[in-house]
């Protein structure tokens, strides 16, 4: 027997539960250990009635529109069902009543109490009352037999009796329970049930089995048990059509047996395996309610009685055809409600089919396959015109639908014609951050800006406006005549808006409170038969989507704007600034999902669509819950399942998966009620609500923040936890290029930070990479990263000794220099001064290391100041890899102040020098010393080039650049250790190697290629930059280097080398010559001897260096 | 020490507030407060939080534990045991009088809850009494007393050592030769 289990749903509050349904069976009937009684539509009801009939209530009953409940105020009480009034109380004991009964006729009750008593009571006159004793021990459970003649009861002194109820005296009784001194110490709850209908056998749970007696002879007649009960059986329940029973036990079983058979046919298990302490048998048969004692509610659905073996329905056909002369009334009773349902055909489902089938099966079975086939067609047809027109969307909501059709249908559908998907019923519009309209008191609207609220009761119509910044505007209470539904709040204005009636046509209203003028409010009429469907407001214009399919702008003082036709019937909207987001109906959507549509508008000043109706992304078999912009201005969708989706700009406007709302739920039906969403700082504002999807006006629901978490794979590993934070800072600092390229004003400090924590994610992965010795893994990290992170990468890789590695990587740093420089290219202009141009490409080896430039000054200076000039570009050109950290001088961090004077120390001609005279005048010089240190001192520990910078007062300019420090010292690491190999052995040597550079120890090569060459190449060059400007003369000055540097390679060895011998007796006695101008070191640093000596002074500074490093 | 003092130590204990203004982290000496978002709730001092109530500047969120149920369990603990229950807060009395005075508003069902404090106040200071009483006429030495707060020290500390002293005083007089000393 196909059986499905419902998930568990939050009911009561943990403790005792009773359930039952209605006479029709269209509602659920709970109540709980937390005094209430509450009436769910379905197990989906998110908002079920709550009636509070005392402290505790123990046990409901329903009959007849009769509510009766025993409470923990010991009387039985009687409520009015559905309304919920009070309607006097039954009878009382002197302790509570355990358990409640009707009698299948619905005049008398019959409660069992724990003062040892049971009482019958008329519900009409509660006065007569007749009083069962005998019992020495609290009353665990009373059943009325279906004629009425005896009452069956269970105790805590371990028997169960059977009364007369006429005499009131027993007229059975079997010793056959555990005893237990009360209630709550009793194994097993121990409900009874006598066989419906006829009354014939009364089963009594009995430990792990069920034992059924007979009502003619008191006889044991069978014991019901299987193998799965493993504890006690607590609640046993017949099926309407008597023919099953269904048991639920401590252990959170649940089974159902066919009791001719004897054969168990279906067991189900509790989903936490909690005890269950009610059951009730829908009227129809197909479903079973039940309860456990933490307070949840659960449905086993399409426990359709129909499937038994045939030979036990043909053996039972004169029993049950006797059967239903005696309660012909009965049955008779309940048909005549059902008639008056629409539904009569619908609930006529499974009980009624057996007994139909009883009276002729011949008969049964035509109409049993007819009438869903007809339903079925109708319903198509429903949908089809439903559909294409899309107008009407006032149907059911759809997990209304859902819970409502497909129960009724799915049981009555015995062979369906049509076993493809079925479409589903397309979600009506709503207001992102509203709770459903039928509510009395309801959010119309939560956002960022505050909270509009709508009273719909008694009393009272009114619209309550607070903001949650009261500087804002004050909070606004305004009765709501028109009878608004919509409504949505921006910090300039409230605009609300009603559906129209027969007479009254749909109504916006908007009320500009930041309007400067006394006309506060407007109000526009739709033509008629058009609806209002959904609103939205933006920055100083309003969208209102309408049922005719469109969407109308205004502005915000009421001027009608644009109109313009939507492809489907709106779902929702949403404003933020200048962008519009509509959700509309793509389509039919299918088994349960939503076929919606998405349109990005830009209005304000450019005007386009960004997003042209492209399918929304939602869960399977979900809807849309919450659409709207983060504070940041990126779309953001929610959905029935929880799923937080992000647009990524930077992707083509895909969605991402950022959060799972359900994830942090405690309990199933738990949800988050979004309220809005941060950027930066990543935050997810929603309401926690416990046992529903939206909460409740009062208490005042709190608002929490949840964190995002994109669903990556492996996140309890470290690499997975990085990946996943590295994408999520992408993925969520997006929004600074979008706000950038619209022009609004960002926050550069914010993002430079964002770009740091990204670098830094990105090295910490490829440092984890390293350790895991994936090399391959840290190329294609490198490649993620920023030119500059690549030469700390580089960094890393040559000292933890992975030369394959760190060559690799220079390769490709040398390919991101190249890139950039090629875009540097094209954004500099020809006529690019070229003094700036040196002042750049100053900057950028100030920020990439002063060795560099140190080495640099040695032949910088010697040569003449034009050729200075020209060097620095030519520097520039072989190494393009410094450039890229010209991009990061626009970052706002750098101190503006410090390339200058550096400028100034290295180009003395320069006009940006010329305000500091006496800088130039001991800078150089300083350096220098520090530079011959490094080559000679064979310590190029990056301890020691920090130094250099940050040393003392002479060097103060590069001191107060921590960020370049950084690199420098990175690049230093790597350069001084080419360097202070090649000086080790000569430097001649080392220029030699240096053109062609395979021998090179990898990490330097890029570096040692870059600077040193320049010697002999850049001697060479001069005598051969004429013949290169003859041969092309439009070149400019990077491709003269690039010509030169081919040709310069085609020499041969020896002529290359004599360049280079030449270039090294040019710049050797010249570094002398300057020294001695500036002469106060020079003594000392006269050649390599010196080194010995200027050791000294490095390590003094390199403390000094340290802690002011450190400091920072 | 004065009940007021206590109180006033009672006011750096953290509540949660909603604020309806927006302002950037602001920085004193006790530590960084906010940033303040309009809506959100962020954890401020009970003082500051008084102070921006009272300036109608925000809603306070009850802490967890002033909330009937769980109030009315730590009475039925209280009245059940001899010894004395912990007490969710080291200032339950101070913060529950603070914050019903000031913002009873925002707190559901406050005066159930002004009730319930009362009680678990009552009981305990009359098991403080208690003690007390049988500490001395029983003449002990010394005795334990787990988790008093500050406030409940302070009620019987003033009274208690006073009396003792006098006690003490009382009884070496009664004792024959060394009481005529002086």
């Amino acid at each position: 027997m196909p059986c499905e289990r419902k998930p568990m749903r939050y009911g009561h509050s943990e403790g005792h539960t009773d359930v039952c349904f209605d006479d029709e069976g269209k509602c659920i009937v709970t109540c709980g250990s937390d005094g209430d009684v509450r009436i769910w539509e379905s197990l989906d009801d998110d908002d079920p009635k709550s009636i509070n009939v005392g402290e505790k209530v123990y046990s409901v009953a329903l009959k007849n529109g009769k509510l009766v409940t025993a409470v923990s105020n010991n009387t039985v009480q009687i409520h009015t069902f559905p309304e919920g009034d009070p309607d006097g109380i039954l009878t009382r004991f002197t302790t509570n009543a355990n358990h409640v009964t009707f009698n299948s006729s619905g005049s008398r009750v019959a409660a069992g109490s724990s003062d040892f008593i049971v009482k019958i009571v008329e519900v009409v006159d509660s006065s007569q009352q007749k009083t069962l004793r005998g019992h020495d021990a609290p009353v665990l459970s009373v059943a009325l037999d279906p004629s009425d003649e005896f009452l069956a009861s269970s105790s805590c002194d371990g028997s169960v009796s059977v009364w007369s109820i006429e005499s009131q005296t027993q007229v059975a009784q079997w010793e056959i329970l555990q005893k237990s001194s009360d209630v709550s110490n009793a194994k097993a709850l121990c409900r009874l049930a006598w066989q419906p209908r006829s009354g014939k056998l009364l089963a009594v749970p009995v430990d792990l089995t069920v034992q059924l007696y007979d009502r003619k002879t008191w006889a044991h007649v069978s014991t019901l048990s299987d193998d799965l009960i493993t504890q006690v059986v607590n609640v046993v329940v017949w099926s309407p059509c008597g023919k099953f029973l269904a048991a639920g036990t401590v252990g959170g079983n649940l089974l159902i047996w066919d009791v001719e058979a004897k054969l168990c046919i279906e067991r189900q298990k509790h989903e936490k395996g909690f005890t269950v302490c009610g059951m009730a048998w829908h009227p129809s048969g197909g479903r079973i309610a039940y309860t456990d004692t933490e307070g949840c509610l659960g449905l086993l659905e399409g426990v359709s009685p129909s499937s038994p073996s045939s030979s036990s329905t043909i053996q039972s056909t004169k029993a049950t055809a006797a059967k239903e002369k005696n309660d012909y009334d009965d049955l008779f009773d309940e048909d005549d409600d059902r008639m008056l349902d629409e539904g009569m055909s619908d609930t006529r489902s499974p009980v009624k089919k057996p007994i139909l089938e009883d009276d002729d099966d011949d008969d049964d079975l035509m109409p049993a396959t007819g009438r869903p086939r007809n339903r079925g067609s109708f319903l198509d047809d429903d949908d089809n015109s439903q559909d294409p027109g899309s107008v009407k969307l006032d149907g059911v909501p759809e997990e209304d639908g859902s819970s409502a059709i497909l129960p009724v249908v799915g049981p009555a559908v015995s062979r369906p014609v049509y076993e493809g998907p079925m479409p589903t019923q397309p979600q009506r519009a709503f207001q992102p951050g509203s709770t459903p309209v039928h509510l009395m008191h309801r959010f119309m609207m939560w956002n960022s800006v505050g909270i509009v609220r709508g009273y719909n009761d008694d009393q009272d119509n009114a619209i309550d406006v607070e903001f949650h910044d009261t500087a804002i505007h004050h909070a606004m209470h305004l009765t709501n005549t028109l009878g608004h539904t919509m409504a949505d709040l921006s910090q300039e204005a409230v605009m609300l808006a009603c559906e129209g009636t027969d007479e009254l046509a749909s109504k916006i209203q908007c009320l500009h409170f930041s309007c400067w003028d006394t006309h506060k409010d407007w109000i526009v009429d739709l033509p008629k038969g058009e609806d209002v469907r959904a609103l939205c407001l933006g920055q100083s214009w309003a969208a209102v989507a309408t049922s005719a399919l469109m969407v109308r702008l205004f502005s915000i003082g009421g001027v009608q704007k644009e109109i313009f036709s939507l492809p489907g019937a709106v779902v929702c909207m949403a404003g933020h600034g200048e962008q519009l987001l509509i959700v509309y109906h793509r389509g039919t959507g299918f088994d349960g999902g939503q076929a919606l549509g998405l349109q990005l508008l830009q209005l304000g000043s450019k005007r386009r669509q960004v997003i042209h109706g492209e399918p929304l992304p939602l869960s399977q078999k979900s809807y849309l819950a919450w659409m709207g912009f983060t504070a940041e201005g990126t779309p953001c969708c929610i959905d029935s399942e929880g799923v937080v989706r992000l647009l990524n700009r930077t992707l083509g406007n895909t969605w991402t998966p950022v959060c799972n709302t359900r994830d942090s739920c405690k309990s199933k039906s738990d949800h988050y009620w979004v309220v809005g969403v941060h950027e930066n700082p990543q935050q997810l504002r929603c309401i926690p609500c416990k046992g529903s999807r939206f909460p409740p006006t009062l208490p005042r629901p709190a608002v929490a923040v949840l964190p995002f978490n994109l669903p990556y794979c492996q996140t309890t590993t470290e690499k997975g936890q990085m990946e996943e934070q590295y994408w999520r800072s992408m993925l969520f600092h997006n929004h600074y290029g979008f706000l950038s390229s619209s022009g609004y004003e960002i926050d550069s400090e914010g993002q430079a930070q964002a770009e740091k924590e990204q670098q830094e994610l990105l090295m910490k992965m490829f440092a984890l990479s390293c350790k895991l010795e994936r090399e391959f893994r840290c190329v294609e990290l490198a490649e993620m990263m920023t030119h500059s992170v690549v030469t700390l990468a580089i960094r890393y890789a040559s000292r933890s000794r992975r030369m394959a590695l760190a060559q690799r990587l220079s390769e490709l740093a040398l390919e991101k220099a190249n890139q950039f420089q090629e875009e540097e290219l094209e954004e500099e202009e020809p006529a690019y001064q070229r003094g700036s141009r040196q002042m750049s490409s100053r900057q950028a080896q100030v920020e990439n290391g002063c060795e560099e430039e140190e080495e640099e000054e040695e032949e910088d200076y010697p040569q003449e100041e034009q050729m200075d000039g020209e060097e620095a570009t030519e520097t520039r050109k072989p190494r393009p890899g410094l450039n890229p950290f010209k991009k990061r001088g626009k970052s706002p961090e750098r101190p503006s102040p410090k390339p200058m004077s550096r400028e100034g120390r290295v180009n003395p001609f320069k006009v940006s020098g010329a305000g500091k005279s006496s800088s130039p005048a001991g800078q150089p010089r300083t350096t220098n010393v520090l530079d011959s240190m490094t080559m000679s001192s064979r310590k190029p520990t990056p301890l020691g080039s920090t130094s250099k910078q940050s040393k003392a007062p002479v060097l103060k300019p590069l001191a107060p650049k921590p960020k370049s420090k950084t690199q420098a010292t990175l690049l230093q690491m790597s350069v001084s250790k080419g360097n202070s190999k090649k000086l080790e052995d000569s430097q001649t040597e080392a220029e030699k190697v240096k053109p062609a550079p395979v021998a090179t120890p990898p990490a330097s090569v890029e570096n040692i290629e870059n600077r040193k060459p320049k010697t002999g190449f850049q001697l060479w060059l001069e005598e051969n930059r004429k013949s290169i400007l003859a041969d092309n003369p439009d070149f400019e000055e990077v491709d003269v280097i690039k010509e030169g540097m081919g040709r310069f390679r085609t020499l041969s060895a020896e002529e290359r080398l004599s360049w280079t011998e030449r270039a090294k007796g040019e710049s050797d006695p010249k570094k002398r010559k300057r020294e001695d101008e500036e002469g106060k070191v020079n003594d000392q640093m006269e050649s390599d001897e010196g080194s010995a000596k200027k050791k000294k002074p490095l390590d003094t500074s390199a403390k000094l260096s340290a802690f002011a490093f450190n400091k920072e | 020490m004065d009940p007021p003092e206590v109180e006033f130590l009672a006011e750096k204990e953290l509540v949660k507030i909603i604020p309806n203004f927006s302002l950037d982290k602001i920085y004193l000496i006790g530590g960084d407060l906010g940033p303040f978002n309009p809506g959100l709730p962020v954890e401020v001092p009970v003082w500051l939080a008084l102070n921006l109530k009272q300036r109608q500047k925000c809603r306070i969120v009850p802490p967890e534990w002033m909330d009937t149920d769980k109030l009315e369990e730590i009475r039925e603990q209280e009245r059940k045991l001899d010894t004395f229950t912990p007490i969710p807060s080291p200032y339950y009395m101070e913060l529950t009088k603070l914050l019903l005075n000031h913002c009873a508003d925002n707190i559901p069902k406050a005066d159930e809850i002004r009730t319930l404090v009362k009680d678990i106040w009552d009981t305990r200071v009359a098991k403080l009494r208690l003690s007390a009483d049988s500490f001395i006429s029983r003449q002990e030495a010394h005795a334990q007393l787990d988790n008093l707060t500050l406030m409940e020290i302070n009620t019987t500390r003033s009274f208690l050592l006073d009396s003792l002293n006098y006690m003490y005083k009382l009884r070496s007089n009664l004792q024959p030769g060394r009481s005529q000393d002086y």
